[in-house]
């Protein structure tokens, strides 16, 4: 019997910027891709040969593992490739003609037909030399940005910005949507300016933190942190591994959060619940108790802090006649006093050491500077860089010089090869936060501070940036990151921003029929991973940095193209217009074929030519680079500037940890939200999101909805062998699977709710549907439910309606505060109540007769009529076998 | 040699893994004479079963990875008339798609409910052990292969050693020579804390101690944080008493016979 005829590696990470972990073996037999399943290094590799790293601590062995430690969002990847809901074929939307009525309002409404390629791509050159005629390439947006599958050479996101470069006099004459620390915006707005720590804002240095907190920590708090989860499509589950090592050798593990979240669930030892975002009051009542009790290292803040006067004189209420006192803190987060002491008292006599693994709760909700702030101070009150006292990130190692764990000698990047848009300032912008703004206030220019790009520095925030400025307001958009609606701050106004008149023209290029995609003028069928030959680089795993070669495993689905060679096709329309697109393809690619890719970059990697020859790499597939020599000898964290703070200064004006932010004060002397000193902000700057505000009498709870279990945001939602597990979906009585919503049984009962009933969540922004799952995972007054469903949307714009549960649809469309332009889309105030589907099966009868596969959601058949479906069809076939 | 599954529950994290990987292999792809195509959606021959037990603030979810056990005394193959069981010499009991006849009489035999029936297929189906890739060069199958943690071993049933005296089956197969064993399955817990609310304080070194009606009998003291837990114990009504210096001895009850508790914060009362 015939298992495979032959195995390909693919990176099956989906961070989406040129490197991420989770590389699979994938066994294809008779032209299908038959399973997904770990590579195992030592059918390659003894540990020896790696240079294995160990960590050997209270009698214990901790080793990397010699094969990849895939989560199921990877294994269960070919479900994605062959999706029924695939996008089949260049698709035009019927009543968008770009020489009469373009019917921006029926964008999300009106189907779509079948196009060819041809046809496709001459629409798109016309419509690219009209706009750049008419009011100059500034006026297209480019969506390049988002997470997504991880390419280097066939097409990662931003390919169309480089085309772009091409065109024109210089490069950069287009405006970038700029990517923003979506993940760790109160650290990127608020940690930075206690800590210098660059880019992302949480601690940096890292190294051999996961090392540090073993050998010397008492307890690991886990505050809103969630390794099970939120690291699997960036470096798969060597956090999970850690988490249980940490168990075994008796480092105490305790979640402070309104959930049980899934690390919660399997490894805590103690679970503090708190209101959602009110981790401020709890932090400052904290110090409070430090300091009317002594509980902190009074030495440490003499030589390593700045400011600490200001910060006590807050906390112990001489400022605003209000001390800090557990008591105040209880009414403000839920966590009652008494509790918050001998917490207080507990961490103040031991070692401990703080996770996050991006996302989170309080560091996604309005002013999410503040609570990072604090963090880092508690960190400082108790001797930050201390043996067992660091902050310890989960994900993005080997991202930025992070490696907790021990690194391998060569750190190889594949840039040279890169064809999507760097992360770099762009010359023209707006922030992702304020895409509804920039396009719905055509009357008015929008301002903001910092390029806003997550790999900025501190710096960077106190430079100010308007738009539109001298250039012209945007008329097209062109995205290969269709997910704003269900990722974003508001995806409701993003709804009515891209349906507006100004938007003659929106492209998007995709795999999916799903989110943005369908509200887009034009489709391009995209293919995935699978179907493209690329190579990868893999330095987030947590074993051994790694680069693959990854050939094609199966042939294109559907007539897709990857997205460099969609973008080529668009070059070769454009240069029928002769003139500045003369030569376009040429300068494009620069006449480099894909092997000549391969060769560049690998060879301008930083890799050792001679040690690991290309040749090598070609034959085997993959190499793996042995961990550095003497690693042991790398200082711990902060341990540098915990030992010698004049000699190893942090990255802040004064080198001190500065709980008087001398930036902060000198740049935004009036901010009474993201002052000098981080303080508790009840209400601000357009956010009301507390319970004790007037909008709670409406809107009664507030909802956690933190990154998915089972997507990596907008991603994976098709994959039935997911869908069916119970809490990644919720049956409804009329068999459609809902995105689940958590209640607590007291909450279940006040509302008659039951599991398996549909609810809507709802505000002033608009309603989403989901399924009920009563649960004691939520603590009492708090909803859950996961970011980043697809939508299925009943009534669009603000105070629509979505079936599919995209609850940052109905987020706060409002930014950090005024002067930090951060996403807000945790942590928000609704209400629920229980619908009766039938009503709104009558009331939205296209919509709920749209084509439905409950084991994969809607697919792409619900949007497509007339011939376009002989493509569908050639996808659905393949479909049927696997 | 009999091969045997061992899953350590104390290292599974819930990933799902070995549920996906089987369908991975499985659904939409025939390994005839193994096994047939397993419907897309539907059937779990490595099924996790999930349940979230407590209540705020103390809570815990289990996953266990529930499989046919390969029974050496399977009651599904007994009642089988057409011998589509077949054991093999390495102690996997295989369903042999193209002999059986759809009587479901397997399915209902089944302790487990680890046998599920195929309508379109018109057959009877579940975990094969990957007999079709072990027969091919791998030594694991997809279930164990994947998994991070190494919570689910499958070797022969002599290189365990002692792990096995250690280990359990689920109850439902245990008297019949299952090839599935188990360490760490859930039993049930208590926790709580003890508060003086009059001070507003917890009570940190306070002695629970708990009692079950069965004679199970554990004592600790309250942590840092006030708090107490007992893990890993007998289903029983238990008598919880908290006794502390200074205060007045208090007594609850904690029927743990088919839940685990969270008892929440105790008042104690100044003596």
């Amino acid at each position: 019997m015939k298992i495979s005829d032959k195995t390909v590696l693919q990176n099956l990470g989906f961070c989406g910027f040129g490197g991420a972990a989770n590389v699979a073996a994938v066994d294809v037999l008779d032209g299908r891709i038959a399973r997904i399943r770990p590579l195992h290094y030592d059918d390659d590799y003894s540990p020896e040969d790696l240079n294995e790293w160990k960590f050997e601590v209270r009698g214990s062995t901790f080793r990397p593992g010699m094969k990849t430690l895939l989560p199921p969002i990877s294994l269960a990847y070919k479900k994605r490739a062959y999706s029924p809901n695939r996008v089949p074929c260049p698709l035009k939307r019927v009543d968008w003609d770009p020489n009469g009525e373009r019917n921006p309002q029926n964008r999300g409404i009106s189907p779509y037909e079948r196009i060819s390629w041809d046809e496709a791509c001459d629409l798109i050159a016309a419509e690219l030399v009209r706009i750049h005629d008419t009011y100059g390439n500034r006026a297209i947006l480019v969506q390049g940005e988002g997470h997504g599958e991880t390419k280097i050479i066939s097409g990662p996101h931003g390919c169309q910005s480089v085309l772009l470069d091409n065109i024109g006099p210089e490069p950069g004459e287009y405006t970038i949507q700029a990517r923003q620390p979506d993940s760790w915006e109160g650290w990127y707005w608020g940690a930075k300016h206690v800590w210098g720590c660059e880019s992302h804002g949480q601690q940096n240095p890292q190294d051999l933190v996961a090392l540090d907190v073993a050998q010397h920590s008492d307890a690991l708090l886990f505050w809103g942190s969630d390794p099970e989860t939120t690291p699997w499509g960036w470096g798969g589950l060597q956090p999970s591994r850690l988490c249980f090592w940490y168990t075994e050798i008796g480092v105490k593990q305790i979640h402070i959060a309104p959930d049980v979240n899934y690390t919660n669930a399997v490894h805590a030892d103690r679970w503090i619940p708190i209101l959602p975002n009110t981790d401020a009051a709890f932090q400052l009542a904290i110090a409070y108790v430090w300091m009317t009790e002594g509980l902190y290292d009074r030495e440490y803040v003499e030589t390593h802090v700045e400011g600490f006067d200001w910060f006590e004189y807050y906390v112990l209420g001489n400022e605003d006649g209000v001390p800090k006192t557990p008591a105040w803190a209880a009414e403000k987060c839920g966590v009652p006093s008494y509790r918050i002491k001998a917490f207080a008292r507990y961490w103040g006599k031991r070692r401990i050491s703080i996770s996050h693994g991006n996302g989170g709760g309080y560091v996604r909700s309005c002013f999410s500077h503040e609570p990072a702030r604090l963090e880092a101070y508690l960190l400082g009150m108790q001797g930050l860089g201390k043996p067992g006292v660091n902050q310890f990130k989960f994900i993005e190692w080997g991202i930025q010089g992070i490696f907790p764990v021990p690194p391998s000698a060569v750190q190889p990047v594949l840039y040279a090869s890169y064809k999507g848009w760097i992360m770099a300032p762009p010359k023209y912008f707006i922030p992702k936060t304020m895409t509804p703004d920039a396009i719905l206030g055509q009357d008015r220019s929008i301002s903001w501070y910092g390029h806003v790009i997550c790999s900025m520095n501190r710096e960077d925030q106190f430079l100010g940036f308007e738009y539109p400025g001298d250039g012209p307001r945007i008329h097209m958009i062109w995205s290969d990151t269709p997910c704003w609606e269900t990722c974003w701050n508001g995806g409701n106004s993003y709804q009515e921003a891209v349906r507006h008149e100004s938007i003659e023209f929106y492209l998007v290029q995709h795999q999916w029929m799903e989110n943005d995609t369908l509200m887009a003028d034009i489709v391009l069928p995209i293919s995935t991973v699978f179907e493209l030959a690329d190579v990868s680089c893999d330095l987030n795993n947590g074993q051994w940095a790694q680069v693959t070669y990854e050939e094609q495993a199966i042939e294109p689905v559907g007539d897709s193209k990857g997205d460099y060679a969609a973008v080529c096709e668009v070059a070769r329309a454009l240069e029928k217009y002769g003139g500045i697109y003369e030569g376009l393809l040429e300068r494009f690619t620069q006449g480099r074929s894909f092997d000549d890719d391969v060769r560049i970059a690998y060879e301008n990697g930083e890799i050792p030519l001679d040690e690991f020859p290309l040749e090598d790499f070609l034959e085997r597939k993959y190499v793996l680079f042995p961990t550095e020599k003497d690693w042991e000898d790398r200082p711990h964290g902060f341990s540098n500037f915990y030992e010698d703070p004049e000699g190893f200064p942090l990255r802040t004006p004064s080198g001190k940890l500065e709980f008087y932010s001398l930036g902060l004060a000198e740049h935004f002397p009036d901010d009474k939200v993201r002052g000098p000193v981080a303080k508790w902000i009840e209400e601000a700057d357009g956010h009301r999101e507390r319970i004790h505000s007037d909008r709670a009498q409406d809107y009664p709870h507030l909802l956690v909805s933190n990154h998915p279990r089972w997507r990596v945001h907008a991603q994976h939602d098709d994959i039935p062998w997911t869908r069916e597990i119970a809490t990644c979906k919720v049956r409804g009585k009329d068999g459609y699977q809902y995105e689940p919503i958590w209640i607590h049984p007291s909450d279940a009962a006040h509302y008659g709710l039951e599991n398996g009933d549909v609810a809507e969540l709802y505000n002033e922004r608009g309603r989403v549907l989901g399924g009920i799952l009563v649960t004691e995972r939520v603590m009492p007054t708090v909803l859950y439910q996961d970011h980043g469903a697809r939508t299925d949307v009943l009534e669009y714009g603000v105070g629509g309606l979505d079936r599919g549960g995209a609850n940052n649809l109905i987020c706060p469309t409002k930014t950090s505060s005024r002067n930090a332009v951060g996403e807000v889309t945790n942590g928000f105030l609704v209400g629920i109540r229980k619908v009766d589907v039938d009503e709104l099966r009558e009331r939205y009868p296209q919509a709920f007769a749209r084509d439905y596969d409950p084991d994969c959601g809607l697919v792409a058949t619900a949007r497509i009529v007339g011939d376009a479906n002989v493509g569908a069809r050639s996808v659905s076939e393949e479909v049927c076998h696997v | 040699m009999s091969k045997a599954f061992l899953i350590d529950l104390s290292h599974c994290n819930g990933c799902y893994n070995c549920q996906v990987v089987c369908k991975d292999e499985h659904c939409g792809t025939s390994w005839l004479p193994y096994a047939a195509e397993q419907p897309v959606t539907g059937q779990f021959w490595m099924r996790v079963d999930e349940k979230t037990r407590g209540q705020v603030p103390w809570v815990r979810v289990s996953y266990v990875p529930t499989l046919c056990a390969h029974c050496a005394d399977a009651p599904c193959a007994a009642v089988c008339a057409s011998d589509a069981f077949v054991r093999r010499s390495d102690g996997l009991l295989v369903l042999e798609p193209e002999k059986c006849t759809g009587c479901q009489a397997c399915v209902d035999a089944c302790p487990m409910g680890a046998i599920y029936f195929n309508d379109d297929a018109f057959i009877a189906q579940k975990c094969t052990g990957c007999a079709h890739l072990l027969d091919n060069g791998w030594a694991l199958p997809r279930c164990a292969d994947s998994c991070a943690h190494d919570a689910i071993q499958f070797k022969d049933e002599a290189e365990y050693g002692s792990l096995l005296s250690e280990a359990e089956a689920l109850p439902g197969v245990s008297g019949l020579g299952p090839k599935v064993y188990y360490l760490h399955l859930p039993k049930r817990f208590v926790a709580g804390s003890a508060v003086d609310f009059a001070a507003d304080e917890v009570v940190i070194g306070a002695t629970v101690a708990i009692s079950g009606a069965k004679g199970f009998r554990a004592e600790l003291v309250t942590d840092e944080l006030g708090d107490f837990k007992f893990d890993q114990i007998p289903d029983d009504q238990y008598s919880v008493t908290i006794t502390a210096e200074g205060y007045e001895p208090l007594t609850v009850t904690a029927d743990l016979t088919e839940l685990d508790l969270s008892l929440g914060d105790l008042s104690l009362i100044k003596a």
